[in-house]
């Protein structure tokens, strides 16, 4: 039972409250999450055999989409096969994401699929190289699945200490935004993060959290797309 | 013609359809804007809402009954030159029966870091307006009434004997939304 009354801010990525300028040629979108501890369900056995302390494993996925000045992903990729001969599209694509993690510019990748959420701070990351990008880009936007969640039964509802931030090149943290174990988010298995977008020739941040049912980002993309 | 209230005047709503407006002039000067919001609180028996979503404000803008609608955020005052520039409608038909009073409230947004209270903002006000009539029932000139507060309870909506009546308190407070949220819900409230 939670209820935000934070106002959708956006930030100037160029400054922040002190008028300190922010490093944009690199930032950094980390997403991290904690493994929650299972509730001890085996009782006296359960104790016995070595049954409580379980931890729940989450794969959470961090999405960004480049979007043009129509807000639309204009490049889909290409469908390869994989070495067991599944077919995997959107590769090198204008999605960036565990089966194409580098955008084919170079200025953008995802440096690893984390499957559990084991470790602190940020699990996964997205760097952008903000001062290279195209200007045909104008705007990435950002999400968070629950790989399998719908699947699994996870939702957002249940993950402890998500967040997302954005850190510029020199690790000063420009924006975070928190999602804990909420009820408004039982039953959500992906989120809608935040957006940087370009306006009057500077990049802003804005932090969404919008969450969805789907747990797949195919589902946002698809309302992106032209065809 | 508007009613201006007493502070404790009741008034009789035989109406089904009403609005609530809340206007004010953006800030000319360089220093930041003025945000002010309206919200309703739609409670029970308890005085409290039965779900998060009887809070009707800028981040939710339908009740979960559709009785009431927010038309939206204004974070500036720019919407309307001299009108309303946030409005909540009131469908009391469709009220949920579980909610036995609608409080209404104004709060300005920021304020602490803003340093910001009533009586800065130009040609703001809160309103009650029968929607058959376009007939204003009640009205408050937050500048002049609250010159230095922060927040005002506008008044509330309650039934009485299967009959809806609108009571004005005009009551001001120093304080910020999470205060008027804080006593009619008592879950995690996120500033």
């Amino acid at each position: 039972m939670a209820i935000n009354l934070v106002k959708g801010q956006t930030i100037d990525l160029r400054k922040n409250d002190k008028g300190e300028e922010f490093d944009l040629s690199t930032v950094t979108v980390g997403l991290g999450w904690d493994v929650r501890q299972k509730k001890n369900e085996g009782g006296f056995f359960g104790k016995l055999f070595g049954g409580d302390k379980k931890e729940e494993e989450y794969d959470l996925d961090a999405v960004a989409m480049l979007l043009d000045s129509n807000g639309k992903v204009a490049n889909l990729g290409r469908t390869v096969q994989t070495r067991d001969g599944r077919a995997m599209g959107l590769y090198e694509s204008d999605v960036v994401f565990f089966n194409s993690m580098k955008h084919p510019s170079g200025h953008i990748w995802l440096t690893g699929d984390n499957r559990t959420g084991a470790g602190d701070g940020d699990d996964e990351q997205i760097i952008i190289k903000l001062d290279q990008l195209d200007q045909r880009y104008d705007k990435i936007l950002f999400m968070v699945t629950i790989y399998q969640g719908r699947t699994n039964n996870q939702h957002f509802g249940m993950i402890e200490n998500a967040f997302i931030r954005a850190v510029d090149r020199n690790g000063k943290e420009i924006a975070r935004f928190s999602l804990s174990g909420d009820s408004t988010y039982n039953g959500m298995c992906s989120m809608t993060f935040a957006e940087i977008y370009r306006k009057d020739g500077a990049w802003k941040f804005r932090a969404l959290g919008n969450p969805h049912q789907s747990d797949s980002f195919i589902d946002e993309l698809k309302k992106l797309t032209y065809s | 013609m508007a009613i201006n209230l007493q502070k404790g005047q009741r008034i009789d709503i035989g109406l089904s359809n009403i609005s609530v407006g809340l206007g004010w002039e953006p800030n000319d000067g360089t220093s930041a804007a003025f945000d002010l919001d309206a919200s309703a609180f739609m409670i029970d028996d308890n005085r409290l809402i039965p779900e998060e979503g009887f809070f009707v404000f800028y981040g939710n803008q339908d009740s979960p009954d559709t009785a009431l609608h927010h038309t939206g955020d204004d974070p500036t005052g720019g919407n309307s030159d001299g009108g309303d520039d946030e409005t909540i409608m009131v469908d009391l038909t469709k009220v949920d029966p579980r909610v036995k009073e609608i409080l209404f409230v104004v709060t300005i947004h920021d304020a602490i870091s803003r340093r910001q209270n009533f009586g800065q903002v130009r040609d703001s006000y809160i309103r009650i307006v029968d929607n058959a009539t376009s007939q204003e029932i009640a009205k408050y000139e937050l500048g002049e009434d609250f010159s230095i507060e922060t927040g005002v309870e506008f008044g509330r909506l309650y039934v009485k004997e299967g009959k809806w009546k609108f009571e004005a308190s005009g009551k001001g407070y120093k304080e910020d939304l999470a205060f008027f949220l804080s006593k009619y819900f008592k879950g995690q409230i996120i500033k």
